[in-house]
């Protein structure tokens, strides 16, 4: 993993419980500031594009919710949006079991990473070898 | 006497370093202050933040204190001149003390006691919980998103607010000059500009902007040093704060010395 992370440093888009999302920014403010530090994007075009975005999962009602309120589920997602809006972003996702601990499979990866594949270009997965049985669904899906 | 040496010098050493790291990331801050690319849409979002929470949020107790305080003391200075017979320096006294002394000195303790601890607890908390990671692994310059924004928050909150004291304060001793003096509100006014210094007031301003970008930049700097402990946060909090205290006394005394010189 590390090396991907050394590979794509400048379109790296990390999902992992080693990076947290900022706790005292609401959950819109997460994802809008990849956007808003790196391209300028104005306020408020960034919170009506982090909206659009949270609609794909059918999370907008959590916008303006503060991080330590989320769900583990909303907390990936927002984790995942958050990745994918860096330009041209490669999407490296460490141990999604870990910031969601009470999924079965990887089957809810795979659904959100459809939701938003016009996002990001590439995306890896790093997992110990041993949770290779929670990604059969996901090579039933494709990914 | 080598062990003395040895006990004395060592804390000395240490204090000496950890001013000149001070100093050193100062000289960095300084240079991302002044430089147009540390501002964004995002480091704006930030600065607007910082100062709504550092120089509005405080307003009720600000004029509170300014008001109850400064009353009383004006009171004091008052009674005080006209017992000694000095009502010809009434408007040097306000001017050289209420503004340039009080006011920016009553101002950062109250901003230093709110919110340099804030900032400190803060910074460490985001350490701690890895969070300045997260903001590197997607290339945001902390400098940039977190630092400048409350640096320049601090030089402007303790301006803006050191005005705002010495408005309520000179405003009250217009009441008093009114009971005390039998002094009409032409005359105040007069008595004020005619004392007034230009560079009383740049002075004022400069130790201002010294008190703002100290007492944030210390803890700023006392925060980093949290490691990836809960425990280590409070210890980081206590020691940013004895060092911002330490950094007030060390500012007041440099300028009381420049201004007689």
């Amino acid at each position: 993993m590390q090396k991907a992370i050394a590979l794509h440093k400048a379109r790296l888009g990390m999902v992992s419980a080693q990076a947290p999302l900022i706790s005292n920014l609401d959950a819109w403010l997460n994802v809008a500031l990849i956007r808003q530090y790196h391209e300028n994007l104005p306020r408020d075009r960034a919170r009506r594009e982090v909206l659009a975005s949270l609609d794909r999962f059918g999370m907008g009602a959590i916008a303006d919710r503060r991080i330590s309120s989320l769900e583990d589920q909303e907390r990936f997602c927002i984790m995942l949006l958050r990745a994918a809006m860096v330009k041209r972003a490669v999407l490296v996702i460490d141990r999604p079991f870990q910031i969601m601990p009470d999924l079965q499979d990887a089957r809810y990866v795979g659904r959100s990473l459809k939701w938003i594949d016009d996002l990001y270009e590439e995306c890896h997965i790093f997992d110990y070898v041993w949770m290779k049985d929670h990604y059969g669904a996901l090579h039933g899906e494709e990914h | 006497m080598a062990q003395i040496l040895k006990t004395l010098g060592n804390p000395f050493v240490k204090n000496v370093l950890s001013a000149q790291e001070t100093l050193a990331f100062a000289g960095v801050v300084i240079s991302k202050v002044f430089s147009r690319r540390s501002y964004n849409s995002a480091t704006k979002m930030v600065l607007v933040n910082q100062i709504y929470f550092t120089a509005v949020e405080i307003l009720p107790l600000f004029i509170t204190v300014s008001i109850i305080f400064g009353s009383l003391l004006i009171g004091i200075v008052f009674a005080v001149i006209k017992d000694l017979g000095l009502a010809e320096y009434l408007g040097s006294i306000l001017m050289g003390f209420v503004v340039t002394e009080l006011a920016p000195f009553i101002t950062v303790l109250l901003i230093a006691l709110r919110s340099s601890s804030a900032i400190d607890a803060e910074i460490a908390v985001m350490k701690v919980n890895q969070e300045l990671n997260t903001l590197s692994l997607f290339n945001i310059d902390v400098l940039d998103y977190l630092f400048v924004p409350r640096i320049v928050n601090g030089m402007v909150s303790v301006v803006l607010l050191s005005c705002l004291f010495s408005i309520l304060v000179l405003g009250s001793g217009m009441l008093f000059s009114f009971f005390i003096f039998g002094m009409g509100l032409d005359t105040y006014g007069n008595t004020l500009l005619n004392s007034t210094k230009f560079s009383d007031i740049v002075i004022m301003l400069l130790k201002c902007m010294t008190f703002g970008f100290f007492i944030t930049l210390i803890p700023i700097r006392f925060g980093l040093r949290a490691s990836h402990e809960l425990t280590s946060i409070p210890v980081a909090v206590l020691n940013g704060m004895v060092k911002v205290f330490i950094a007030i006394v060390i500012i007041e005394v440099l300028s009381l010395i420049l201004r007689f010189i």
